[in-house]
């Protein structure tokens, strides 16, 4: 007689618990808003009339697009985010949500938001869509993430694309705005998330995430932080120096750039204890208001010139 | 004399919430996509379908 019985496993079949919120969790709301927040600046400062209708749903399809980009970083990074304290209450990892149903509600998404702004649309749009959410779930999360601590750097380019596909959207074509606006937030992205690297890097070096205070160390961060900061900085201002955005947005962006710096240069300067982590948190925070108020100018000229072109 | 069959997959009242909510929520965004498609249509009239390359 044998331990082992010879009867076939049957498992119940799993029935699925997740609600509308943990779908509406996966496709990561807050990082949803600061996309449709560029992508409307990127809509709006373009040239032409665009239709209310077609704007409204160039934005709704870039935002699911976003979505579904979260969802397929979540089907991929469950096992990252299961070990990191701020990621660890993710659908995924708890099992409310199966990798499976992630991966099939990212995938219809992404097909959906593509083909709708293609169709409603124009294809150029479209194609730069299908491209945000390629590179963010492949070149970004299968590839990058887990390879080199050049990750967020090269991996900026997905989060910087929202507003130039809006552009895209708006005109058909692409010219030297959506580029600036598109290089703003690429170079802000390594400050960001350094800066938050260097207050979780435990929960990143717990996960394997090769992030750059777990690689070259905290010091050398610091210093890298610096040093995108101040080509930041340059690059913000650029549209400005260049005759492209006008003398508003230039002043600020110099006042909001020298913050930032003074920021950077606080994080370099602080590197022992309570106080360094203080920084690094300040920093964080500061650089979410930075590209906020920068990109809130520039909609906020268009609101005011259509405003006075109205009275006039 | 029939012999009585098992019940089956029975869900627990939370299953079922949780499943009428999910399928709440499917229509929903089913009806905003045709809704969108409508209103394009109405706005581009028959240059929906011109879309050059």
């Amino acid at each position: 007689m044998s331990i082992v019985e010879n009867h076939p496993l049957t498992l119940p079949p799993r029935i699925s618990e997740a609600g509308v919120g943990d779908y509406i969790a996966l496709l990561k709301p807050r990082v949803m808003s600061l996309v449709v927040f560029t992508a409307l600046v990127g809509l709006l400062i373009a040239p032409g009339h665009v239709h209310p209708v077609l704007a409204i749903t160039s934005i709704l399809c870039i935002a699911v697009g976003a979505g579904a980009s979260g969802a397929l970083n979540m089907w991929y990074d469950a096992d990252i985010d299961a070990l990191m304290s701020r990621t660890a209450k993710r659908p995924v990892p708890t099992g409310r949500v199966t990798p499976q149903e992630a991966l099939a509600f990212g995938l219809i998404l992404s097909f959906f938001s593509v083909t709708t702004l293609g169709t409603l649309v124009n294809w150029v749009a479209g194609g730069l869509l299908a491209f945000t959410i390629f590179f963010y779930a492949v070149i970004y999360t299968m590839w990058l993430k887990r390879w080199t601590a050049q990750n967020i750097v090269i991996g900026g380019a997905a989060g910087a694309l929202p507003p130039v596909v809006a552009w895209a959207a708006a005109t058909g074509s692409l010219s030297a705005e959506p580029i600036f606006l598109f290089l703003i937030i690429f170079f802000w992205t390594p400050p960001h998330f350094w800066a938050l690297a260097l207050f979780r890097s435990d929960d990143y070096a717990r996960a394997g995430v090769p992030m750059l205070p777990v690689v070259a160390g905290p010091d050398a961060t610091r210093l890298q932080i610096l040093l995108y900061t101040v080509v930041l900085v340059a690059v913000a201002a650029a549209p400005w120096a260049l005759g492209y955005f006008d003398a508003v947005y230039g002043v600020s962006s110099l006042l909001l750039g020298g913050w930032m710096l003074w920021l950077a240069i606080d994080v370099y300067r602080r590197r022992e204890g309570k106080q360094a982590v203080r920084a690094a948190r300040r920093l964080f925070a500061f650089s979410l208001l930075y590209l906020f108020a920068l990109f809130a100018i520039l909609l906020l000229e268009v609101v005011v010139a259509a405003a006075l072109a109205q009275f006039a | 004399m029939d012999e009585e069959q098992p019940p089956g997959i029975v869900l627990t009242e939370a299953q079922k919430k949780k499943r009428r909510e999910r399928s709440i929520a499917i229509a929903l965004a089913l009806g905003v996509l045709v809704v969108l498609f409508f209103a394009v249509t109405l706005v581009k009239g028959p240059a929906v379908l011109n879309r050059p390359m």
